[in-house]
């Protein structure tokens, strides 16, 4: 799909996430500041963690090889 | 007044928009001067606001020279009362139950005199209780001598009879000195003459029989007839209280001088003794004397019981209650005794720390005990200005209670400096998510800390045992970590070891249809990488290892690398926050510098050998950037440029050292200087101020501002080194992600290969679910706890050291109110 499609997908993912919250349960400047907060560190670990594994695959210098007997 | 702060003391202001958590509330101290009359009143009400923390302003004195002194000696002697009535519940099996009472105010006096007069009936129910069911168990004993002794007695009469005519018999014959004891006798002379025998009958333990015998026999030489039977079942002995089984014992003897003997053994020996008659007719009236008095005295005992019940079930409705009235008011006292008296000893001055935002309620609640109690007087309220440093309090929730406290455990934040915990609520559990990653683990995690949740209030109100409470106590905590597990679980393609293709097809395929060389040179990638994770073609392959062993070498550095950075630019916020500008310049600055000119330089190498797929040694290249900066990188080009690029970040690390080490002493004794160029005018405002506050606080930044250079030179020296080699040491440690996360996968992957397939590849029924049970339970015990605990600890170690020695001072104390609320919880 992509490296930079599925980043923006994160991005979005993130943005909707943090809407949604802030509709769900708005509390007051520094509560919605602070969830906002929490939702983009999730966000930035999530795509941090799926961007590494994927970058680490676009061009390997390893391939499988099969083990015997499978 | 006093705005001129040491450095780092002073109170500062966000650059940024305020963030709930990221800094303790602002907090005050106050001053609150209460008439006497108001006093008992106000502290209650405070204790309710639970938002105020008294400062003991009689800390010099002995609890005994204390005001309130006699008032807790009072509440624990209701306290004393309260658990002797517990222990008797307890004792009669009756739990105090907590009937719907409407809150009446119950008046501590009449209580203490209540609980006085319960006392006095209970303990005087209890003894005549005893009283009376030491005489039932007598009577028990006495009808069993009745019977049985009843059965034996003539025939052993007439043994005992017969022996002692041969004794006399004897004696009449040898003349001999060893004259018997019993000389009184009138028979020597006459043989013929009725032998007068007294006998003693009663009861005697089973274990001394043998022993009681044989004293007896000594102690009378031989001059007694001993006959026992042995009763069947455990008689309850009237003393002890204990079943014990017991002999029926008869024993004839001759002689005032035998029988005083005899009557000492028996007490000795604790065998109780019973009156028996020889008449047979009186014994059967004896027999049902006995028998009725005995149903007479149960009758009486059962009721006596019921009575007692009675009370307890009394006492038992409103326990609770009078609990925690006790408990309260002895808090409230125990508070009181913290108050100064004033001179004019009509009222009670209290200091306190509060935060700015309880204001207001603070004095609502002050005005309401001064209109409740009638006073004349209201309470006056001031704030006072300190350099003390308040105490840290955060508001938190159920939700982030639980992540604070890890935090609050390896150190209580500082006042306002930068919270730690706010980031923690999503990276604590992301990093053990990256140990953990197996979604199919991290589904039975969920599920467990749901029903936690689920039943979150009936929970909350029941007792647990000590591990309970404290996974109970952390149900937020394990559920995000089981979320994120799952998340990482999904990117490592692992549920219980097994990969699944749910993103879309593998990107390696055999080279040719026959899948020859599959084995020997392996596959070749026919498609565009795997879009979510790990190819699941990878596992059980020889080559699976080392690919994902550098895979996730590199993702530790990487993720290790980001969060340091992010504890440095925590930093930056701290010195943003509290105006330190020297802590900007000289000490964010160089760090930032040093970090990321090694390995940010390393983790872009990461990302540049990945994206251009190229063979450079990383090893090599870092290692030689130090070694021989100069040389030629050859092979290990990774992009154009890179060797001026090297040697600029070369010299940006080794200038960024002294950067950190030399200007911010020395700047620091130049501050300190100018500042005390005006001594004269600064000591006479500070005097002025002493005089303001009533007890002297322990002024600090007043008047010890005693310079020494080698002393803060040596605190600089000690932090660069240890942030210079830190940066090594921690990013190293960060690798404690890769080694947790092979360790669960190659479990996860044995248990699966070696106990599920195995007991598969049988085909037997039973081995099957012998192997299916035997893999529950290594799941279980191993993976879900103790890789658990021991990814949970990892992950906390990586927080509190790796990330918060980057920023956190953590020497702060905590906020710790006057509540009655945590005061429930404490006694619990």
């Amino acid at each position: 799909m992509g490296f930079l499609v599925t980043t923006l997908i994160f991005f979005l993912a993130g943005v909707v996430a943090s809407l949604s919250v802030r509709l769900c349960c708005n509390g007051g400047p520094s509560i919605n500041l602070l969830r906002f907060t929490l939702v983009v560190t999730a966000t930035v670990c999530c795509w941090m963690m799926w961007a590494i594994v994927y970058l680490a695959q676009l061009k390997p210098l390893i391939v499988p090889i099969l083990s015997e007997g499978e | 007044m006093g705005d001129y702060h040491s450095h780092g003391g002073g109170r500062g202001h966000g650059c940024c928009p305020t963030m709930d958590l990221m800094r303790s509330e602002p907090m005050q101290l106050v001053q609150i001067i209460i008439p006497i009359e108001s006093a008992h009143l106000t502290v209650s009400y405070l204790g309710d606001l639970g938002l105020l923390q008294f400062k003991d302003l009689n800390a010099d004195k002995s609890p005994f020279q204390r005001t309130y002194a006699n008032q807790i000696k009072r509440c624990g002697e209701m306290a004393r009362k309260l658990r002797f009535f517990g222990e008797q519940m307890t004792k009669a099996d009756i739990s105090p139950s907590a009937m719907p009472v409407t809150r009446t105010h119950i008046d501590l006096d009449d209580l203490e005199v209540k609980l006085g007069e319960l006392e006095a009936e209970l303990i005087e129910v209890n003894s005549n209780g005893e009283k009376l069911q030491r005489t039932f168990n007598e009577l028990l004993e006495y009808k069993l001598v009745l019977q049985k002794a009843g059965e034996f007695f003539y025939s052993a009469q007439g043994h005992a009879t017969a022996q002692q005519r041969e004794i006399e018999a004897h004696q009449v014959g040898d003349g001999s000195l060893d004259s018997p004891l019993l000389l009184e006798q009138e028979m020597l002379a006459d043989p013929s003459k009725q032998v007068k025998l007294g006998f003693v009958s009663g009861l005697v333990p089973k274990e001394k029989a043998m022993a009681f015998e044989r004293i007896l026999f000594r102690a009378t030489r031989g001059n007694m007839f001993l006959k026992q039977v042995a009763i069947d079942d455990p008689v309850t002995d009237p003393v002890s209280g204990e079943k014990v089984g017991k002999n029926v014992f008869v024993v004839f003897y001759s002689g005032e001088r035998a029988k005083t003997k005899i009557l000492k053994i028996c007490e000795a020996f604790g065998a109780n003794r019973y009156p028996f008659t020889e008449d047979v007719g009186k014994q059967m009236q004896m027999i049902d004397e006995v028998s009725w008095k005995i149903s007479e005295l149960k009758t009486t005992i059962d009721v006596g019981l019921i009575h007692r019940d009675s009370i307890l079930k009394n006492i038992g409705y409103q326990f609770e209650q009078w609990n925690h009235l006790v408990r309260r008011e002895k808090s409230i006292y125990h508070t009181l005794n913290m108050l100064s008296l004033d001179v004019t000893k009509k009222c009670l001055v209290a200091e306190g720390w509060s935060p700015v935002f309880a204001t207001s309620q603070v004095q609502d609640a002050l005005q309401r005990a001064t209109y409740d109690s009638n006073s004349q007087v209201g309470s006056i309220f001031q704030v006072l200005h300190t350099n003390e440093s308040p105490p840290t309090y955060f508001q938190t929730n159920k939700f982030t209670s639980a992540f604070q406290e890890i935090v609050d455990a390896y150190g209580v934040a500082k006042y306002q400096e930068a919270n730690p915990g706010v980031y923690t609520i999503i990276t604590f559990p992301f990093l053990f998510a990256v140990m953990f990653g197996d979604w199919g683990h991290g589904i039975c995690l969920l599920l467990t800390t749901l029903y936690f949740i689920i039943r979150e209030k009936k929970l909350s109100s029941q007792k647990l045992g000590d591990i309970m409470e404290m996974t109970f106590g952390g149900r937020y905590v394990i559920m995000m970590m089981a979320i994120f597990s799952i998340y990482t679980g999904l990117i490592y393609n692992e549920f219980f070891s097994v990969p699944f293709e749910l993103f879309g097809k593998s990107a390696y395929a055999c080279r040719d249809s026959s899948c020859r060389d599959a084995t020997t040179e392996g596959l070749i990638k026919v498609r565009p990488a795997y879009p979510f994770g790990v190819d699941p073609k990878w596992h059980g392959t020889r080559s699976e290892l080392p690919f994902l062993n550098s895979l996730k070498m590199k993702m530790s550095i990487l993720l290790g690398v980001a969060q340091m950075n992010l504890g440095i630019v925590l930093s930056y916020f701290n010195a943003k926050f509290f105006r330190n500008n020297l802590n900007i310049w000289y000490q964010f600055v160089p760090q930032l510098i040093f970090l990321n000119s090694l390995f940010g330089y390393l983790s872009l190498l990461i990302i540049v050998k990945w994206c251009t797929g190229s063979k450079a040694d990383l090893y090599h290249v870092m290692i030689y950037m130090f070694l021989s900066p100069t040389d030629d990188l050859g092979e290990n080009q990774l992009f154009p440029g890179q060797k001026t690029l090297q040697l600029v970040l070369l010299l940006l690390a080794l200038i960024s050292v002294p950067w950190m080490l030399f200007p911010k002493p020395i700047l620091l004794k130049k501050q300190h200087q100018e500042r005390h160029q005006g001594q004269s005018y600064t000591m006479l405002q500070s005097t002025e101020e002493m005089l303001e506050l009533d007890h002297g606080h322990s002024s600090h930044g007043h008047g010890n501002e005693e310079f020494e250079f080698s002393e803060v030179f040596v605190h600089q020296l000690i932090h660069t080194i240890e942030f210079v080699l830190g940066a090594v040491s921690n990013t190293a440690s960060y690798l404690r992600l890769w080694a947790l996360s092979l360790a669960h996968s190659e479990l996860s992957s044995v248990f699966y290969e070696k106990v599920l397939l195995l007991a598969w590849g049988f085909n037997n029924i039973i081995i099957l679910i012998i192997g299916f049970i035997v893999f529950i339970f290594a799941t279980v015990g191993v993976l879900l706890v103790m890789e658990t605990l021991s990814a949970f600890l990892h992950a906390l170690r990586l927080h509190w050291v790796e990330f918060q020695n980057k920023f956190y001072e953590g020497d702060g104390y905590k906020f710790s109110p006057f509540s009655f609320a945590l005061l429930a919880e404490d006694e619990d």
